[in-house]
């Protein structure tokens, strides 16, 4: 089966539709992918800028690391969750919008950055976390992360302007 | 002058007619600086809601959190009202007929009125209440999480 052909079956499957007709599901599904979003890249977002020490310079970072993962990971799921929802129900337009690829292909490389900062360094970080000077890996990941979900958010947002044309 | 006639005073100013001539990609732009806005002002009270109810950060102390938080909560707002003026002042008379946009704006209102005297006293303390920091944290979230709501909203009605 094509991807096309996969896009079409969710866009006709009933998730998909009833989310499309509804007039309230749809937009209470993207305010929870709002929301989900200030949770999940927002709180992300607090823990980079602590690593490369623009907020928070006195939290140690295990701190601020370990007390925000479960919220954070929280916050993707819903993100996740509802950004499936989204994608089913424009399925067919999205699957064909170069934006809404960029942004699926961000969103890998976001992933990837976040799971080798925390195979490499998120396990341990009681090793470096005090360290006056940081792991170069360890900041690299945290600009990266930054840089890469700043362009998830974006490339998310111009969805709607570059889809009617 | 009734709402009406200010808005359509608004839109029809110059400045509405010059916005409103610009490329569709100035809005897009806008949005975009709305959004960076709403992460800078609702993560931070994510994360102060989080330390209010001790699920976060809580060996931390709550004053020195909250300042250094407030920090980016205004600069978020300064950018969303910035982008949010771009956006509503070419269309005013769009927004004035659609209800959530209204309950957005009081929403606005009630959000900045509890972010200026209830959360601003409650964050000053050590050590506040539990169940006093509890109810600051949720009337916090569900305000700023409502104008995230009904700006979603907007669109659809």
């Amino acid at each position: 089966m094509s991807v096309l052909t996969f896009a079409e079956l969710l866009y006709d499957s009933e998730i998909g539709t009833s989310l499309r007709e509804s007039l309230f599901a749809f937009p209470i599904v993207e305010g929870m992918h709002l929301i989900g979003l200030a949770l999940s890249v927002g709180l992300l977002f607090f823990i980079d800028l602590r690593i490369v020490g623009v907020v928070f310079r006195h939290v140690p970072i295990p701190q601020i690391l370990q007390q925000l993962r479960p919220w954070l990971l929280g916050g993707f799921a819903i993100t996740m969750a509802t950004g499936a929802l989204l994608f089913v129900s424009e399925a067919t337009k999205m699957i064909e919008l170069p934006v809404f690829l960029w942004k699926l292909f961000f969103i890998l490389l976001a992933g990837l950055n976040a799971a080798w900062f925390e195979l490499k360094w998120g396990r341990k970080v009681a090793h470096w976390g005090h360290a006056p000077v940081l792991p170069v890996g360890v900041k690299f990941a945290a600009w990266a992360s930054l840089g890469l979900w700043s362009l998830v958010v974006i490339t998310g947002r111009l969805i709607p302007y570059l889809s009617y044309n | 002058m009734t709402s009406l006639e200010l808005f359509s005073t608004i839109q029809n100013s110059g400045l509405g007619i010059f916005i409103g001539r610009q490329d569709r990609m100035l809005w897009a732009i806008a949005q975009i600086i709305h959004i960076v806005g709403i992460i800078l002002v609702l993560a931070p009270i994510v994360l102060i809601s989080l330390r209010l109810f001790g699920f976060g950060l809580y060996q931390q102390a709550l004053p020195k959190l909250a300042k250094e938080s407030e920090k980016l909560i205004w600069l978020g707002f300064a950018l969303l009202a910035f982008s949010g003026l771009l956006i509503f002042i070419p269309a005013a008379l769009h927004y004035h007929d659609n209800p959530v946009f209204w309950i957005k704006i009081y929403l606005i209102a009630a959000a900045l009125f509890i972010q200026l005297t209830l959360y601003r006293v409650i964050t000053k303390l050590e050590k506040p209440n539990p169940w006093l920091a509890r109810i600051t944290a949720v009337i916090t979230l569900v305000l700023w999480f409502g104008v995230a709501f009904a700006g979603r909203f907007i669109g659809f009605v």
